[in-house]
């Protein structure tokens, strides 16, 4: 294991950051740690580069204790939401300023800038100011930065939070193939369920400073282990006092199935290729169904119509805690 | 202008359009710079370049033997001198002052930050007034100043205080934490964040409240004639200098006296901007 966290805790004054984080993250993996804004991700994140502290528990990074190390002694590159540029700096000298703290010689330094450079695509800017350069073009060379030292992990704090959506996409795919190519242990913070699931080998769901669950996105969205990661990873609805994915929910017009629930279409609605349907139940609940336009044309389905709900075989379904 | 694409080509008004330094003034903008320059020009230019003009009007003889008389060289030497002495000792005070305020947490801080301002704030004579009780015969601390060459550079520091502080600290609160943070990341120590990633940035801030510091420093009376007794070639300072020229009806000479300040002002302020050009370029 790359990062060990044990027992963790963290408070700021009487509000609890970190509540016994227990997390061991795998060496050479693209790990999220993926949670709800203010749950605590960010803390985590910080506490692992020595950028705070952990008030109790322990960090270990490649099996030597890191605990009470600067982030200076860490050797962990960190990148910032709002990429964090030497602005007075050229790009080229921004990315080799770690090498320069180390003393390398100029022409190492030069020739790890240039093939930095070559790898985030940003050759030809080497000599431009960071002001100079778009939102993803900047923090692409903060991502070069980051790896100009050779970091022992890559901890990424939102990277894409404040880039427009577009970018942010394309962003995403790139990481994951420079994840591919450079191989370092790579943990990013991120509250875009659809990013994690993009991107990561493994994600942590952390909310309310506690880790909710462990998983890879299958098992995440497969098996959640309660329900608010089954509802913080994709729509849910409920149905009979289960949450149901939408999409899961089966609408037939006759009673065939035992235990269907019987409702009326309150509301449809289309949008491209989807349609959704607010079912009101006889019971008073709303249930909202998605499905292709194909199968709702199939079905006949209008408004004000009789139907008969069921949750599709094979269907992930969570016990609901509290009414949602 | 959007309509140009719309314009036929062999419209005339087309070749009214100026080619080279081409201006992007409007009507409203004309209009606002036009009372701009008259404003700038009534109050500076004109009364400007009549001291200019009237030194010009007395020769380069008189001019020369004027500025190069012993009495007002030794006042040039000492209020330049010390005015630049002053600077260079505001420019690490000041941004000390500018740190602390910003960066640390202490009791009275809203205080001290309230009466950095009151050397600048306080009537010129009512700080000579002051500093005469501090540091004038019988002075409670034991530094009897007055009638010295410290007492000048006493008064300037007093007055020149805030400058610094108030140019370095509105650019210190802004500036993001996390470039430090980055830079610690990546190995640097807290001596190489000041040097490398802070201190370029402040430069153009010190610079600003440096030329700030300068130009008060060179034109300060007030606050020194009291404390510093303006002895002829020990502590006459170049203000004191012009107003005695004009008080024996010397117009010439204190023309003459005021046009070198003049050049010196210019000198230090296009330098100061060409150092902090460099400096900031560095990092």
């Amino acid at each position: 294991m790359s990062i060990d966290i044990t027992g963790v805790n963290k408070l700021f004054g009487d509000f609890v950051a970190l509540e016994d984080v227990n997390v061991s993250i795998p060496t050479g993996q693209l790990t999220a740690l993926l949670g709800p804004s203010g749950g605590g991700k960010s803390t985590l994140l910080r506490i692992i580069a020595g950028l705070d502290t952990a008030d109790t528990g322990t960090i270990s990074i490649e099996g030597t204790d890191a605990t009470k190390l600067p982030p200076q002694k860490r050797n962990v590159g960190f990148v910032f939401q709002h990429y964090a540029v030497f602005k007075h700096m050229t790009v080229a000298k921004n990315v080799a300023f770690g090498l320069e703290i180390r003393k390398k010689s100029k022409k190492e330094i030069a020739h790890r800038v240039d093939e930095l450079l070559k790898l985030v695509h940003l050759s030809q800017f080497a000599h431009r100011l960071p002001s100079q350069l778009s939102g993803g073009q900047r923090q692409r060379m903060a991502l070069a930065r980051a790896l100009a030292v050779e970091p022992t992990v890559l901890l990424l704090d939102e990277p894409f939070g404040a880039l427009d959506a577009k970018v942010r996409k394309e962003l995403r795919e790139w990481l994951r193939r420079l994840h591919d190519e450079v191989n370092v242990t790579t943990v990013f913070v991120t509250h875009d369920q659809e990013e994690a699931l993009e991107v990561a080998d493994e994600i942590v769901v952390i909310n309310d400073g506690r880790v909710e669950q462990i998983g890879s996105p299958d098992e995440l969205y497969d098996e959640p282990a309660n329900d608010f990661v089954m509802g913080f990873l994709g729509e849910v609805t409920s149905l009979n006092g289960n949450l149901i994915r939408p999409h899961d929910v089966d609408v037939t017009t006759a009673p065939t199935l035992a235990g269907a629930v019987q409702g009326e279409i309150s509301r449809m609605l289309r949008i491209g290729f989807e349609v959704r349907v607010t079912v009101l139940t006889d019971d008073g609940q709303e249930v909202q169904v998605t499905m292709t336009r194909t199968h709702a044309r199939a079905l006949g389905l209008e408004e004000g119509q009789h139907v008969w709900l069921t949750a599709a075989t094979g269907a992930t379904t969570v016990p609901t805690m509290a009414a949602v | 202008m959007t309509s140009a694409l719309a314009t036929p080509v062999d419209r005339p008004a087309r070749t009214r359009r100026p080619v080279v330094g081409t201006s992007t003034l409007t009507r409203g903008s004309g209009l606002a710079l036009g009372i701009a320059m008259t404003w700038f020009s009534l109050l500076v230019l004109i009364p400007l370049a009549a001291i200019v003009a009237t030194t010009a009007a007395g020769g380069w003889e008189q001019f020369w033997r004027i500025v190069t008389n012993d009495q007002t060289l030794a006042a040039l030497r000492l209020t330049v001198g010390s005015a630049l002495g002053v600077t260079a000792l505001n420019v690490f005070m000041g941004t000390a002052i500018a740190w602390v305020l910003v960066r640390d947490r202490f009791w009275g801080k809203r205080i001290l930050d309230v009466a950095i301002d009151i050397p600048f704030a306080l009537p010129t004579i009512v700080a000579g007034l002051v500093l005469l009780a501090l540091y004038g015969k019988g002075s409670p601390l034991g530094l009897e100043w007055a009638n010295t060459e410290m007492s000048v550079r006493l008064a300037l520091a007093f007055v020149t205080l805030p400058f610094i502080v108030r140019t370095v600290q509105p650019v210190l609160e802004e500036l993001e934490h996390d470039v430090e943070e980055a830079a610690a990341s990546l190995g640097a120590g807290r001596m190489t964040i000041f040097r490398r990633i802070i201190l370029p940035s402040l430069v153009p801030a010190i610079a600003a409240g440096a030329a700030l510091s300068f130009a008060r420093a060179i034109s300060e009376y007030g606050s020194l004639v009291l404390l510093s007794g303006n002895l002829p070639f020990k502590t006459e300072v170049v203000s004191v200098r012009v107003l005695s020229f004009i008080e024996g009806g010397n117009t010439a000479a204190a023309a003459a006296l005021a046009t070198v300040m003049l050049i010196v002002a210019l000198v230090v302020i296009v330098a100061v901007d060409v150092i902090s050009r460099r400096v900031a370029r560095r990092g």
